[in-house]
């Protein structure tokens, strides 16, 4: 076993290991402080380990990890914020009674988050995907509250949902190999000549996105993220929806690629950031609208997985994966932050407020921010046709709903009073702050092939410049709309779909009701006797 | 014709020893009385667990079926024992949830009698004894009238069981169990009898070898079938097993949805593959399946209405019987693939074995949960995981199997039926496998939220309940979820004893 190969076998072990750890009572009583360390052999892993390297545990483990380019970027950042929003609970939940059981599904949802960026077999990338999904239920419902309860369910109903899509959508995919546990790259690669082909993609999109938050399947977003405590809601809005994006670079054949699927990707994800922005900005609360941004956010990553899959372009995954974690640093420092500003007033308020601003407007593609690196390296992959409009007025809609958040965020932090928020979660944001904004510059060479100075350029500086005062501008209006604010609840359409309510409630008493008379003596002997004929039927037809 | 005949191989002795041992401590306990009953039941669960082991190691260092012909008399004039390796891993199945629900049981019972032995305590050891003799002597039997002997055992040692505390809606709940269930026997005779005056032989493998499809066979099938469902309570003919499993003690709710009603079903197996010709078994099984997929759905969602624990796990049990039955036509096999090579049929195995671990850990769970709190309403309960959190453990995991999550034996299980509906082109059933899950998770999933509720009146135990009554449950559902890290080599021990058995219909 290569030392590169223990490490991300650690990678994956060490947070499961501290969470078996939890079973001693003592030690769950100190679970809090070890979050910290959790997710820092994936980190190391990430940085130390080269990249193509893979480890293989044989019979009974069958289980397969791989570190490739995406994997690794995907990776790095999201231990990064892990460790970083395990520090900040660590300072914030010290007198919360319930903090061990908060700390024993944080690090169960850990462990199956950051293992998917490096599993390499179906199946055991499919028991880390349920494991990331159900441990996030303990994070989101913590709190108790009855809003919290009510987007645990629907959280769970959801996640559920996306596990059977998955389930089918990977038995399909493996149900002709030889192997019973084959590498996702093998079937992936039998994909195109699959005669399931369209039902497996539509299946694995389908589930994948209901991970990601694509509209119509985002409800859980905006009401888990608010309801969840706010180190839980920077994970969940950083790193958790990004199990959907490792999925579809991992499960969608980029090599062969599959137009009508890519346009159908294309499509689904414009409308996604578009719908995130225009319903973002009717709210009311800081955490919602930054849930909706992260809805408009993961409309983008679809966009460019979906024109990687059109024109067959694998390079597609890797800018996915460098886009991916701008988003994963910038919305984790966001969260973060709401919770600093909570804690900030006076002097030092101006110069968090500030900070949160540059974060904010990263997103819109701030010049020399991570998000106009992110802008500028996909840029050549969208071309200059009606595509890369799309995606410029997607940078405006962000622009001004990250206006919109600083606007909410400034009037919520105005009447505290004068206190410094306390050390242990003022270093944790700076550290993901300062990440958000060094990490980009690192890897982008890597990732675009072109050199750092090419960003100086006053021509790259423009580019992305002009559509965030577009955004500015068209804030400026918007602001002035009368009722707007609160003119469409958290989590949109899922109150349509309760409206459906009374109506499954009816068929469900409607079967109440069925298996009350099935349940006679007379209609049990009936069927008794119908049985026996029907099968004597079966039995005696000849063919 | 000899290969195919019966004839005593060396283990065949423990065959005989699984059936008669619990029978002798029945015996013992009526010689010694009630006062040694449990002293000699857990003996006897001991030697019972070692003798399936013993058989298990034997099918596998061997490769083969073992055999014991009763008093040397062949059949068509004796009769024959036979475990192939599904009988040896139902018996071992049987063994470990009898000895668990064993612990268990003596430990409940240790809280209310002290260590002699009230009356419902020395029925319910005798009862358990002898539904055990009849469960081996049903995964053993080769013949049609000794297994008619042994269902009716099953049905009669179970029934006192229900309505072992004696309440009213329990006995009525018993005899309605007994009624219907003694229909189901009358209709299995009536089959069986059809059977012996067209053939004179009730031996299953001589049967088998019958290549004719005549009426007569036809019908005789068609009315032990439906006879067998009605002690398996598969929907629409499961009146009886709701009130009957939810009614019941802890313990002997837990061995009659584990084990009791996979008797029958085991049988309906043996039938439809062994005896049935193949192609109407085809139509046949198609049947089957269509009332397994009713039964998937319907009872889940009755299993989601229920407001008592037990209540929404006993409908919950009948839902997934209904997966043994969709098994039918995936597994239908063909010329070069015999149904026992099919996954389908590793699956449907899986199935059988994973929920008889996950059901009772869930019915002891309950169990652990009504004696602390008194009742079992779900709504009553928020909060229960902090009192009891061994049991809200064994509950969620036992959940997992039955939701099919990973790792446990449900998600492999249904992960094979899932493939095998797909390579067979059964999308119905597919569907109905992946709603049959959603379902699951829902009712076991509103159990679970319940639990880790925090109520703004914590629910107080009214008792302190004792945490080896809390092992029992969660050792089950443990090995219900390592059931699916086992690789599947071990269920070529599946495979064992079925070659020698040639299909009907094939010359």
């Amino acid at each position: 076993m290569t030392p590169a190969a223990l490490l991300l076998a650690a990678a994956l072990l060490f947070p499961l290991l501290l969470a078996i750890g939890c079973l001693s009572a003592r030690f769950r009583a100190r679970a809090l402080s070890v979050l910290v360390a959790a997710p820092l052999p994936a980190l190391a892993a990430a940085i130390l380990v080269p990249e193509g390297r893979f480890a293989f545990f044989p019979q009974p483990f069958r289980l397969t990890l791989v570190l490739d380019q995406p994997g690794a970027i995907l990776l790095g950042g999201a231990a990064l914020l892990w460790s970083a929003a395990g520090a900040f609970a660590a300072s914030s939940m010290t007198r919360d009674p319930a903090a061990p059981r908060f700390a024993v599904w944080w690090l169960l949802t850990l462990a199956g988050c950051l293992g998917l960026f490096l599993v390499g077999d179906v199946v055991n990338f499919y028991l880390l995907f349920t494991l990331a999904s159900l441990a996030a239920y303990g994070l989101i419902i913590h709190e108790q509250s009855a809003a919290a309860h009510r987007a645990g369910v629907i959280y769970v109903v959801l996640a559920l949902l996306a596990e059977a899509f998955l389930l089918i959508a990977l038995v399909m995919l493996a149900a002709t190999h030889p192997d019973a546990n084959p590498p996702i790259r093998s079937v992936v690669a039998d994909l195109p000549a699959s005669p399931m082909r369209d039902g497996t993609v539509a299946l694995l999109i389908l589930g994948f996105a209901l991970k990601m938050g694509l509209v119509p399947l985002h409800v859980w977003l905006p009401l888990a993220h608010p309801a969840a405590p706010t180190p839980a809601s920077a994970v969940l809005s950083g790193v958790v929806v990004k199990a959907g994006v490792i999925g579809l670079i991992r499960f969608l054949p980029f090599e062969a690629g599959m137009p009508a699927w890519g346009a159908a990707l294309i499509g689904l994800g414009i409308v996604t950031s578009c719908y995130g922005v225009v319903v973002g900005i009717t709210q009311r609360r800081a955490k919602t609208v930054l849930a909706y941004s992260t809805v408009s956010q993961m409309g983008l990553l679809a966009v460019l997985l979906g024109v990687g899959l059109e024109t067959a372009d694998p390079d597609a995954t890797n800018l996915a994966a460098y886009y991916a974690v701008h988003h994963t640093l910038v919305k984790g420092a966001l969260f973060l932050g709401i919770g600093i500003l909570a804690a900030t007033g006076g002097r030092r308020l101006g110069l968090v407020l500030l900070l949160m601003a540059v974060l904010a407007l990263s997103l819109g593609g701030l010049p020399l921010t991570s998000g106009a690196l992110a802008k500028l390296a996909t840029k050549p992959m969208l071309g200059y046709g009606w595509l890369a409009g799309a995606m410029t007025l997607a940078a405006a809609g962000s622009t001004a709903l990250m206006v919109h958040f600083l606007l909410i965020v400034r009037r919520d932090a105005a009447g505290n009073p004068a206190m410094s928020p306390p050390i242990g979660q003022f270093a944790p944001w700076l550290v993901v702050l300062a990440a958000s904004l060094v990490i980009p510059w690192s890897l982008y060479p890597a990732v675009s092939g072109e050199t750092v100075a090419s960003l100086l350029q006053p021509e790259a500086l423009w580019k992305v410049t002009w559509p965030m005062l577009l955004g500015a501008v068209v804030m400026l209006f918007v602001d002035r709309l009368p009722r707007r604010l609160g003119l469409i609840p958290e989590g949109d359409i899922v109150v349509l779909a309760q409206a459906g309510a009374p109506l499954v409630r009816g068929l469900s008493n409607r079967i109440g009701e069925v298996d009350v008379n099935l349940r006679r003596w007379p209609v049990a002997g009936l069927g008794l006797i119908a049985l026996a004929i029907l099968l004597g039927g079966a039995l005696m037809f000849r063919a | 014709m000899t290969p195919f005949a019966h004839a005593t191989t060396p283990g065949g002795f423990l065959l005989v020893l699984a059936v008669i041992l619990p029978v002798c401590a029945v015996l013992a306990i009526f010689a010694c009385g009630p006062r040694s009953a449990a002293r000699i039941a857990m003996t006897t669960l001991a030697a019972g667990l070692a003798i399936a082991i013993a058989i298990a190691v034997e099918l596998i260092a061997s490769g083969a079926a073992l055999s014991y012909v009763v008093g040397a008399w062949r059949p068509p004039l004796g009769i024959a024992l036979r475990a192939d390796g599904l009988s040896g891993a139902m018996l071992v199945m049987t063994a470990l949830v009898v000895v668990t629900v064993g612990l268990f049981a003596r430990v409940q019972y240790g809280l209310h009698d002290g260590a002699g032995g009230g009356r419902a305590q020395t029925t319910f050891w005798l009862m358990l004894l002898a539904l055990w003799s009849a469960l081996n002597a049903v995964f053993v039997g080769e013949d049609l009238f000794n297994l008619y002997v042994a269902l009716e055992l099953l049905t009669f040692a179970a029934v006192p069981l229900v309505c072992l505390d004696g309440r009213a809606e329990t006995v009525k709940a018993a005899l309605r169990y007994l009624l219907f269930a003694l229909v189901g026997s009358l209709l299995y005779l009536l089959g069986t009898g059809l059977i012996y005056g067209q053939y004179g032989t009730l031996d299953l493998l001589t049967l088998s070898r019958l290549s004719r499809q005549e009426p007569a066979l036809s019908a005789a099938l068609a009315l032990m079938i439906v006879g067998l469902l009605a002690k398996a309570a598969l929907f629409p003919l499961h009146l009886w097993l709701p009130p009957a499993h939810a009614g019941a003690p802890a313990p002997a709710s837990a061995v009659l949805s584990a084990l009791v009603v996979k008797a029958p079903v085991f049988l309906i197996l043996r039938l439809v593959l062994d005896v049935a010709p193949p192609q109407a078994a085809a139509i046949a099984g198609q049947l089957l399946a269509v009332l397994g997929a009713a039964s998937i759905l319907f009872c889940s969602v009755m299993a989601l209405r229920q407001a008592r624990l037990k209540l929404m796990i006993a409908y919950s049990t009948v839902a997934q019987i209904g997966y043994l039955f969709i098994v039918f036509p995936l597994a239908a096999g063909s010329a070069e693939l015999p149904p026992w090579g099919t996954i389908a049929w590793t699956g449907g195995a899986l199935q059988l074995v994973s929920h008889a671990l996950a059901k009772a850990a869930m019915f002891l769970a309950a169990g652990v949960i009504a004696e602390a709190f008194g009742h079992d309403r779900i709504a009553d309960l928020g909060g229960f995981g902090r009192a009891l959190p061994l049991s809200a453990a064994a509950f969620g995991l036992a959940g997992l199997s039955l939701m099919g999550i990973p790792p446990s034996g449900g998600f492999v299980a249904k992960c094979l039926l899932l493939t095998a509906a797909v390579i067979e082109g059964y999308p119905w059933l597919a569907a109905t496998i992946l709603a049959g899950g959603l379902l699951a998770g829902g009712y076991v999933f509103r159990v679970i939220d319940t639990a880790l509720a925090i109520p703004a009146v914590p629910v107080a135990p009214r008792r302190p309940v004792p945490r080896r009554l809390e092992l029992a449950a969660l050792a089950l559902a443990v090995a219900a979820v390592l059931l699916g890290l086992v690789p599947l080599r071990p269920f070529g021990l599946l495979q064992i004893g079925r070659d020698g058995l040639a299909m009907a219909g094939l010359p």
